[in-house]
Formats: structure tokens, C-alpha cells, sequence
């Protein structure tokens, strides 16, 4: 069962407003602090990245750009990592990211439904936005809550034993 | 040093030697894909799998130290098998477009196919494919097919490891992966084309070669660039007189298994040819003649007074500066100066991963420098020949820049000027004696680079048109004069000659340098002043 | 069996440490800060504690291989990348005890000396990360971590580490490659963690669950511990339960309990009142094992006489209903998308099974393709690759073929001739392996 508060939606910073990119002193604060628990600024990589997805929304190839100066990194190398992990946002995603657990207990458990609802009531198929840039559809693989299946994670809340019922009231509370 | 059997066989390796090349050592070909003695061991092809005595499991070769009373199987049945499977995945997914395909004769994935893979497959589904990365220009040399990747990552580890550049990456991953620069820019590196050098297969490809000869009609020739005081060991490969290509030739020492994309892109038309026999001018035109009337008329102009000026080479070998100084400077007694250019900075890796830098544009400053010649910048160079009050013989058209200058022309225009030349430029097209000179390819020597080496370039083939190569011309010019020399003179012979009298060299022979990667000479070469 | 792991589960604040301390907590970091490093780990050898991620490696002997003279920092990292589908144990810990979690930590990182800990965890669980940060943050303030913790001269900071999507994460050395801001590509071993680990230094990788069991056992004795469970599978141990249950979940039980125990007692049998069809022991990466091994023990013994493996206790129940064909192409999906593309056999392998095993569930299977599908398996796995991915899609593969191999010929036999027209490759995030899709 969840238990959030209503899940916020996301800051996603257009592609103009990110094509080149400066940290703020706030951020270069942040920065400043997670690079004290790693012996070398390499290591801070998945964090900082973290960090600017969090202000931005997703990782454009400026903001690449400027954190591989930061860290002493080549941006390639940079692409390299985010690319490899799915969690990092390479598009501007929509306000509220619908991400469906698509494994073996959630799909036991109903997910099919799920999702041929969710993909009529948007008109989106997965890895698309909807229009009013409100949500983006993806599926994903396993969540880690398979006993609460079936499973979505809107941006960073798990809502847990979904029915088409309930994920209908909270797509409604969506902005 | 270790002992330890392969196949039946003891082999003694040294500490840190891993199997595969402990095997090389006894002739047995363990296949590789990932691994390349130039870099880093990362065991994921899993094609060199061998079986080891004591151990469950096969071991990939690559990453497995020899260990004293290893016993290694490299070819039992369960090798076999396991060799068998892997050359299945990795052609399960492979567009087999061995036709169209440039790497076909030296790819891996088919050499090892015929030698390790099964006669068919098991293969039905729709082959990986990726829509956008085929045939796609990813840097001024480089052409990537990614269909044909075979994920070995040896060029992301080159790019990592060699060249420093970090500019090529595995994006995304697993079956998915594949291999990007940042936001698909330009792949531009010095040394860009290594990449494709490194890949076994036809994913990375050179632009300059693609498709202008299928590899088993080329012709092979160890040879030298000339692209810089470095020495970069070279193969140069040809078919029927004309130059395809320079490959990287291993030498530990000076250029491991790399050379820079300036002195690749060299081998592109350097046997062509403007000067194709001697000439002479008359009332303003050039007229062909013999060399049999050319060389008495280059005694004439030598021994004319006021006296002439030579411009010799740093392009040229150290038998030609060796003629040049024993026949021009101490038989003739004329002023000779060898022109130095610095040229770009350029550097490569050797073998053990140090940086070696040129010190300027030529192959063989240190050979002049060894000679005792004058070398000489380009104002140095202007005032030499301003100052010329008889005419001056050019050794090499392309012996500094500066001589294809507007300044070099003007100073020029009013002179008798001798050229020996390949190329047509403001010198030739002002020479008063026009003799075809050799191209690089087409002349056998020995160079010394700016680190001390005495490297032997072998000639691809025979002098095209009527160009004779340098040594020839001043041999010539020695008999013409009644200098005695020697009947058999040929580079070898004239490199004997040159190791009795000049003592850096002492010692050194050709056949030597025929069989080592160069040899350093006893004397330092410093850097040019 | 008395609740050790999840004892706090339903209390109420279970999360702090008022609560955590008010039930007995941090009285073992106490303990073992008095005791030498050797005691401590001897101490765990006693209680025969084995590995709660997957591979049931022994806790104390694996702390035992970190060099006692190496110059270097030693580091311990928790795994909480908790990713194996049906796996959901490490998640309950954090929501219900993360102190326990830290106090293990705490004594683990002094038993193999370590000063800096980090907690990867996987970068779907961002409440259980801001859980665990709060939890570091009361610790410290209580003077559980930090410097010269409770006096002893010992220091230890604890850091959270955040992943970012990639199962793979979850080997110990990929996991560490990640924390070292890499793409997460298992390493080639020897050399071990241990040996070189984290940034070149001798590094322990344990998971939560393992993590949890210390404190208990340094504060009841190895002993005590040893003597929950069978012989050689020691102590209480955490099952998630999912799939076609009726109350599906984590429980915690004494290993050696039946899997009937578990599935019709705890968990009030399967759903709908339909029949038991297959059930995997220790989440998906297990062989599949039929209805009718449901009356084998939950430890690693038994499980692995029947075929299977105990695993990190991920029990997927599947009724009668399935397809199990379906069944199959889903978890291969997963490890296709999850296999990180370094070693030939997984990354080609995992997507070749899928092709093959989707085509035989959309009705185009061919004769040969059971042929195929066991030379994949038996080439991708054992060894044949760098870590144990391979296997993890292999085992599935070999496992529904032997018990539910008919399901698959049914499906060959009404099979229509391959279409003619292909279809493109689908790009990585898409949406295939959907039921009736």
C-alpha cells in the first residue's frame, strides 16, 4: 500500500535551457560535499549525475559537457556510464514519470492490464510523452517490491497493488 | 623463468607472461579477440579459453599467468567445443557481408571461423542491426559499421590507454551496446585510424584504404615513415607499383604497435610522380635528356666557380648524407648545409608506454647531425642561398618548407639551380637541371631518429620512369669525377662503408638492422639547436 | 520460530533508534568494539552465517581474506542493489529496522578493519536511501558511527551510494566498479575483492540481509545462531513471496521449513483456490522447480538436491494458469535487457534465447529450436563467462525445458511456418515480452 504524499512532479529543464550549463554556488556546494566521500572525484560521478537530474530533470549533453570539466572526466567516457544505467534521463521526460514494472511477479499479478489502460487513457505507447508533456510511459524491469505487485514508480514513489481503479485516481491527481 | 606444459610441450616464460603468449613462443595460435598485447586484459570474448590441469572450469588464456608446473590443453575436446560455441554467438548476430566488406583477409572473425567455428548454425532469427551506425564516417579516417562489432572494446581501450584521447565509448549495453563518441562528434585524434588498426573485424575501418585492394593481393615492405624525427616502423603495402597503405609496424622501442593518422595519410601517392626523367633547360624551356648527358652536366655545374652550394636532406638516408659529405663536402669542397624544419609536434607511444616526441619534421636530422652536416632553420637556410654567388644543387625538393616559398622562388629565379626532385614545385618549375629523383618507397636505407636509432627501410619496388635514388646520383656524380669507389655500391655496401668511418655507427651491421627493430647508435643526437 | 531480522515489523516508529535502542539495539557494537577483530570474525565463523545475496558464500570465512598487513584502507560495502526479480527482503529491512542494518555495518567494517563504509543501494529505492541516510544521521549523533565510537579509537563513516538502473550492479565487483563511477562491468577475478576491491584496496561486499544477522549473533553468540536452521544452513533467513499467492510478502523463517509451509501457511495458499503449478526457490535466476517439490526444506541443501538454488530466497509461486512458455520469455527479457554486453556466450546468448523463445510463444516455433535453446544454455553458462549472468539466464532456460519441456513441444507442434517478412531488432527500453503482446 502507499502511504506518499502526493508524489511531486518534476523540474525538467527544456532542451535550450540546458544546451550549456554552469553550476551555482548551491550546487557546486553539493557537489563540494559529496566529493568529500570518495578518495577521487571519479567515483562521485553517479551522485553528481544524480544531482543534476534532480535540478534539471534529465542529463542533456551540455550539462554532460560541464560535469565531465568538473570531475576531471571525458564527456565520452560520461555518455559511456549513462547510457549504461536506465534510471538516467536522456530526453526531457514528462512532469511525471509512469514507469511499469514489467517482470515475471508484477505480470503474474496484472500488470497487462495496467498497462493496456494506461497506454488507451494517454495515447502513448512506452517511451513516449504525452502531448502536454504531463506523463511519459516506460516500462521497466524488476522494481524490488514484487510482493506488492503490481508495482509502478511515478518519478520517485513506489505505488504498489495497483488496479486500474486506483491508478486511475492518481493519474486524475496528476498536474 | 617459469616451466610449464602446453600441449604436451614444456615451455619456459617468464613471471607475468599469461598463456597466449607463453603458447606463442611454442608456434600455438591461441585465438583472441579482446586481447592485444598493447593493452589492457579484460577477458570478455571468451574465445581464448584453454583447459588447465587442476581447474574445473576452462580459463580464458589471455588472463591467466603461466605458473610453474602448469599443465595447458589448447585444443582438447572441451576447448574445441567451448571455441566452437563462441564463434557461433559472436557470428549469430554478424551481418556475414564478407564480400563488401574491407577487413575480409585479415578479419579474425573469419580466419578463426575457418579454424575454430562450426560448418553451420543454429541461427534463424532476425540478425541485430543497428539502424544509423553502418557505414558511417565517425572521424576524418575512420569509418564505423557497428552491425560488424564484435564488442571487443579494443578501441575504447585504445582511445583509454593509448592515445589518452578517452573520445571513443561503449554506449548503452549488452546485445545493445555498441561504440560512440560524445554526442556522436567527430572521432579526431592524432592517432584516430590505431582504432581501426585494433579491430579485428570490419567494424572500424580506414577511410584512406577502403576498398582500393582486397589485402591478399597487397604486397608487404618493412619500412619507415617519414613524417618525422620519431621513425615509426611502418609496413608499406602495395600491389602493381602503387602504395595503398601504412601500417603501423611493431617496434617496442619507438612506436609499439601504433603510428599517428599525418604519417598514415603519407602513403597516400607518395610513388606518384611529376619528374618522371631528366631535363635541362634551354631558352626557357625544358628539354628531356639523358642521364648520361645529365650527369656530366651536374660535374659541370659542381665544379663551376664561383664555387657551388648544396642544399642536402634530412629526408635523405644516412648512406646519401654519408656520399654527400665524403664526395660534395670533402672531395669537391663545397658548402653543404642539410635544412631543418620542426615541423608540427608530433608524438606516439612506445612499447612500455612512454611518449616519445618528435624534435622536428625529418626522418633522418639525427643521421646528419651523427655526419657532423650543418643543419640549418630556414633563415639560415634564405641567407645560404641568397649568399650563393655560383649554383646551387638541390638534394631534395622537399627538404624544408621554406623552399616552396614565395622568398625561396624570388631568391631563386636568377640562379642555376640543379634539382633533384619527385614533385613538381616553384624549384623545379625554375630548376636550370631537373633530375627524377627516387620516391621513399623506392629507395632502401637506414635512418637515424631523433631518439638514436639506426632504423633500415626497405625499398617497396624499383625506381618508376627514369628516377634514380639518391645514393645512385652521388655515386654516379663519384665516378664521373674519377673519385674511386666502389664498383658494387648498393646501400648495403655503402652502409659498411659509412660504420668503418663514422664512429657512432661502428659495429652496426645491415643485416642487423635487417633482423632488429633498429639499433641505437653509440654517440647521443642531440636535439637541434 | 521467534522474529530475529524483522522483530520491529508493526511496531510502531519502528525506523528510529529510540525504538531500535528500546529493543536491545546497539548493545552489540558495544560488545564487539571490546573484543579483537579476529574474535569478532571468529565469532561469525561459529555461527555458520553464509551469504544472504545469492551465492551463500560463509560471512566469516570471506571476511577472513581481506590481508590483515595490507598498507592500503580497507572498505566494507553493503549491497542493498536488491534486483532479482522476486526479491524484496533488503527493501523490508531498511522500512522496518535500518538501524539493525547500520549497527551490523558498524561491526563488520571492525571486524576487518575498515573506516569507511558504503551502502549501495539501487537507484530505484530513493525512500529507502533517504531512510538509510536518516538512520546514518541518528547513528552519528548517537556516537554509533563517526570517530572514536564509544570510546574505542574506532572510526567509521557510513556513506549511501545511489545506483541508477542496471541489475549487473548487484555482482559484487560490477557493484564496485559503479561505486568507482564506472559502467558496471563485472571484473575478471582473481584478484578477489578482498585482495583489490574498491578503488584497488581490500574491500568486503555483503548484503542486508547478511548484514542485519550480525549484531544478533555477536549479541547471542555464534552459537545461538548455529543453532537456528539445519546444519549447514544457519539461522532465521528472509523469503519474499510473490506471484500467485494470497498474501504475499517477506517472512522470515528457520531455514530447513517446507516451501509447502511457506506457500499454504504463511502465505495462505495460492490464489483462487487454483492448483500449485511451479514455484523458483531463490528468485528468477533459480531453476524452476514443479508442483511437485513442494514439501523440500527452504535451506540450501535441500534446495539444491532438488535441483535448484536457495538463492537470495526470491519464491515466485506460479498456479496452474501460466503459460509457461510466457513464463520463460519474461525472464528472459529481463536478463537480456540486464546482461551488460561484455563476454560473447551472455550478451549474444540471452538475446538469441529470447528471439528463439519468443518466436516458439507466438507460434513459429521450429523443431530444432529446443536444440538451440540447450546449446545456449549450456554454452553461456558455467563458467563461460566472466560472472555468473550467464548462468543466471541459463539456469531458467535449462530448468523450464526439463520440467515443463512438453509445454514448450505443444507449442512447437501447433506452430505455423516462420513468416517471411522480418521485423526490426527492437531498441532496448521498448516494450516487448507483454503477455498476449
Amino acid at each position: 500500500m502507499m502511504d506518499h504524499a502526493r508524489t511531486a512532479p518534476l523540474t525538467v529543464a527544456p532542451p535550450e535551457a540546458v544546451a550549456e550549463v554552469r553550476f551555482d554556488a548551491a550546487m557546486e556546494a553539493q557537489i563540494a560535499d559529496v566529493l568529500t566521500r570518495y578518495p577521487n572525484p571519479q567515483a562521485a560521478l553517479l551522485p553528481v549525475l544524480w544531482l543534476c537530474q534532480e535540478r534539471w530533470g534529465w542529463i542533456s549533453t551540455g550539462i554532460t559537457r560541464t560535469v565531465a570539466t568538473r570531475l576531471g572526466l571525458s564527456p565520452a567516457f560520461i555518455e559511456g556510464v549513462l547510457t549504461f544505467y536506465t534510471m538516467y534521463q536522456l530526453q526531457p521526460p514528462g512532469r511525471y514519470l509512469l514507469q511499469v514494472c514489467s517482470t515475471l511477479s508484477c505480470q503474474l499479478c496484472g500488470t497487462g492490464e495496467l498497462v493496456g489502460h494506461l497506454k488507451q487513457r494517454l495515447g502513448i505507447d512506452f517511451g513516449e510523452t504525452t502531448p502536454d508533456g504531463r506523463f511519459t510511459l516506460v516500462d521497466v524491469q524488476c522494481l524490488g517490491a514484487c510482493g506488492e505487485a503490481p508495482v509502478v514508480q511515478i518519478n520517485n514513489d513506489y505505488y504498489t497493488e495497483l488496479t486500474v481503479e486506483r491508478l486511475d485516481a492518481l493519474l486524475d491527481r496528476f498536474e | 623463468m617459469l616451466k610449464l606444459t602446453i600441449d604436451g610441450t614444456e615451455v619456459q616464460v617468464a613471471p607475468g607472461t599469461n598463456l597466449v603468449e607463453a603458447a606463442a613462443t611454442i608456434g600455438i595460435d591461441i585465438p583472441t579477440y579482446c586481447y592485444h598485447p598493447g593493452l589492457s586484459v579484460v577477458g570478455q570474448c571468451r574465445i581464448c579459453f584453454v583447459e588447465v590441469e587442476g581447474m574445473p572450469r576452462l580459463v580464458t588464456a589471455c588472463s591467466t599467468e603461466a605458473r610453474d608446473g602448469m599443465v595447458v590443453l589448447t585444443a582438447s575436446p572441451r576447448v574445441k567445443d567451448a571455441r566452437a560455441a563462441v564463434m557461433e554467438f559472436l557470428l549469430e548476430n554478424h551481418p556475414l557481408d564478407c564480400p563488401v566488406c574491407d577487413q575480409a583477409g585479415e578479419c579474425f572473425l573469419q580466419d578463426y571461423s575457418v579454424e575454430h567455428g562450426l560448418d553451420t548454425t543454429h541461427m534463424v532469427d532476425i540478425r541485430r542491426t543497428f539502424p544509423g551506425l553502418e557505414r558511417r564516417l565517425i572521424g576524418p579516417h575512420v569509418v564505423q559499421n557497428q552491425n560488424r562489432c564484435i564488442h571487443c572494446t579494443r578501441c575504447v581501450r585504445f582511445t583509454q590507454e593509448i592515445s589518452e584521447t578517452h573520445d571513443l565509448t561503449m554506449k548503452s549495453r549488452g546485445n545493445h551496446s555498441y561504440i560512440d563518441t560524445f554526442d556522436g562528434g567527430p572521432f579526431d585524434n592524432p592517432w584516430s585510424a590505431c582504432a581501426a588498426d585494433v579491430c579485428p573485424v570490419g567494424a572500424l575501418t580506414v577511410k584512406e584504404f577502403r576498398f582500393r585492394a582486397r589485402v591478399w593481393h597487397l604486397e608487404d615492405t618493412e619500412s619507415i615513415c617519414p613524417g618525422c624525427s620519431i621513425g615509426c616502423n611502418v609496413t608499406v603495402g602495395h600491389l602493381d607499383r602503387e602504395v595503398h597503405r601504412f601500417l603501423p609496424r611493431h617496434n617496442a622501442e619507438v612506436n609499439g604497435w601504433w603510428m599517428c593518422d599525418y604519417g598514415r595519410c603519407l602513403a597516400q601517392g607518395i610513388e606518384e610522380r611529376d619528374v618522371a626523367r631528366p631535363a635541362a633547360r634551354s631558352g626557357g624551356e625544358l628539354r628531356p635528356i639523358a642521364w648520361s648527358e645529365a650527369v656530366p652536366m651536374l660535374v659541370e655545374l659542381l665544379q663551376s666557380r664561383p664555387a657551388a652550394r648544396v642544399v642536402a636532406s634530412a629526408n635523405l638516408s644516412n648512406e646519401v648524407l654519408y656520399l654527400v659529405k665524403k664526395v660534395l663536402v670533402g672531395q669537391l669542397g663545397l658548402e653543404v648545409v642539410v635544412p631543418v624544419d620542426r615541423g608540427r609536434p608530433r608524438r606516439i607511444k612506445n612499447g612500455h608506454g612512454q611518449w616519445i616526441d618528435s624534435v622536428d619534421a625529418h626522418p633522418n636530422s639525427g643521421g646528419a647531425r651523427l655526419l657532423g652536416l650543418p643543419l640549418v632553420d630556414a633563415g639560415q637556410l634564405a641567407r645560404f642561398v641568397g649568399a650563393a654567388n655560383g649554383p646551387l644543387l638541390m638534394l631534395d625538393e622537399r627538404a624544408h618548407p621554406w623552399l616552396a616559398s614565395d622568398e625561396a622562388a624570388a631568391t631563386l629565379a636568377a640562379r642555376t639551380v640543379a634539382v633533384f626532385a619527385r614533385c613538381e614545385t616553384v624549384l623545379t618549375r625554375s630548376a636550370s637541371l631537373l633530375l627524377p629523383a627516387a620516391s621513399w618507397v623506392e629507395t632502401e636505407g637506414t635512418y637515424t631518429s631523433s631518439t638514436g636509432r639506426v632504423q633500415l627501410a626497405r625499398a617497396a619496388f624499383t625506381p618508376g620512369a627514369q628516377a634514380w635514388p639518391a645514393w645512385r646520383l652521388l655515386h654516379g656524380l663519384q665516378a664521373a669525377l674519377g673519385i674511386p669507389s666502389d664498383p658494387d655500391a648498393r646501400p648495403e655496401r655503402l652502409f659498411a662503408e659509412l660504420t668503418a668511418t663514422v664512429p657512432a655507427f661502428t659495429g652496426m651491421t645491415y643485416r642487423g638492422l635487417a633482423r632488429q627493430p633498429g639499433l641505437p647508435v653509440a654517440a647521443e643526437v642531440s636535439d637541434v639547436g | 520460530m521467534e522474529p530475529i531480522l524483522l522483530r520491529a515489523r508493526g511496531t510502531k516508529n519502528s525506523r528510529s533508534i529510540a525504538a531500535y535502542r528500546s529493543a536491545g539495539g546497539y548493545r552489540a557494537i558495544a560488545k564487539a568494539l571490546k573484543m579483537e577483530p579476529a574474535a569478532v570474525i571468529a565469532e561469525v565463523k561459529a555461527s555458520g552465517l553464509r551469504g544472504r545475496g545469492g551465492a551463500g558464500f560463509p560471512t566469516g570465512v570471506k571476511w577472513g581474506f581481506v590481508p590483515k598487513d595490507s598498507p592500503k584502507p580497507k572498505y566494507l560495502i553493503c549491497n542493498a542493489d536488491e534486483s532479482e526479480p522476486g526479491t524484496f527482503k533488503d527493501r523490508e529491512i531498511i522500512h522496518v529496522d535500518p538501524h539493525m542494518l547500520i549497527e551490523g555495518i558498524a561491526i563488520s567494517s571492525h571486524a576487518i578493519g575498515a573506516n569507511v563504509a558504503y551502502i549501495y543501494i539501487r537507484g530505484e529505492f530513493h525512500a529507502e536511501a533517504l531512510m538509510l541516510e536518516a538512520a546514518i544521521a541518528e547513528a552519528a549523533g548517537a556516537g554509533f558511527l563517526g570517530k572514536n565510537i564509544l570510546g574505542s579509537g574506532f572510526d567509521l563513516e557510513v556513506h549511501v551510494h545511489r545506483g541508477a538502473g542496471a541489475y549487473i550492479c548487484g555482482e559484487e565487483t560490477a557493484l564496485i566498479e559503479s561505486l568507482e563511477g564506472k559502467r558496471g562491468l563485472p571484473r575478471l577475478k582473481p584478484p578477489f575483492p578482498a585482495v583489490v576491491g574498491l578503488f584497488g584496496c581490500p574491500t568486503v561486499v555483503n548484503n542486508v540481509e547478511t548484514l542485519a544477522c550480525v549484531p544478533h549473533i555477536l549479541e547471542r553468540g555464534g552459537a545461538w545462531y548455529a543453532a537456528i536452521g539445519t546444519e549447514r544452513s544457519t539461522g532465521p533467513k528472509l523469503f519474499s513471496v510473490s506471484g500467485h499467492v494470497n498474501r504475499p510478502g517477506v517472512y522470515e523463517v528457520a531455514m530447513g521449513v517446507s516451501f509447502r509451509e511457506i506457500i499454504d501457511g504463511l502465505c495462505g495458499g495460492v490464489r483462487g483456490g487454483r492448483a500449485l503449478k511451479a514455484f523458483i526457490p531463490g528468485g528468477s535466476s533459480c531453476p524452476v522447480l514443479p508442483a511437485d517439490k513442494v514439501d523440500i526444506g527452504c535451506d540450501f541443501e535441500s534446495v539444491a538436491a532438488a535441483g535448484s538454488m536457495l538463492g537470495s530466497g526470491g519464491l515466485i509461486v506460479m498456479d496452474e494458469t501460466v503459460d509457461m512458455v510466457w513464463a520463460l520469455e519474461n525472464l528472459l527479457t529481463f536478463y537480456a535487457h540486464e546482461s551488460c554486453g561484455q563476454c560473447t556466450p551472455c550478451r549474444e546468448g540471452s538475446d538469441w534465447a529470447l528471439d528463439v523463445v519468443r518466436r516458439i510463444r507466438r507460434g513459429f516455433g521450429r523443431p530444432q529450436d529446443l536444440e538451440t535453446l540447450e546449446r545456449i544454455a549450456r554454452f553461456a553458462s558455467q563458467g563461460m563467462t566472466i560472472c555468473p549472468l550467464g548462468d543466471a539466464f541459463c539456469e531458467p532456460i535449462k530448468s523450464f525445458l526439463k520440467h515443463f519441456g512438453h509445454e514448450f513441444e505443444a507449442a512447437i507442434a501447433a506452430a505455423q511456418p516462420l513468416p517471411a517478412a522480418k521485423t526490426p531488432v527492437l531498441p532496448l527500453r521498448s516494450g516487448h515480452g507483454w503477455y498476449g503482446s
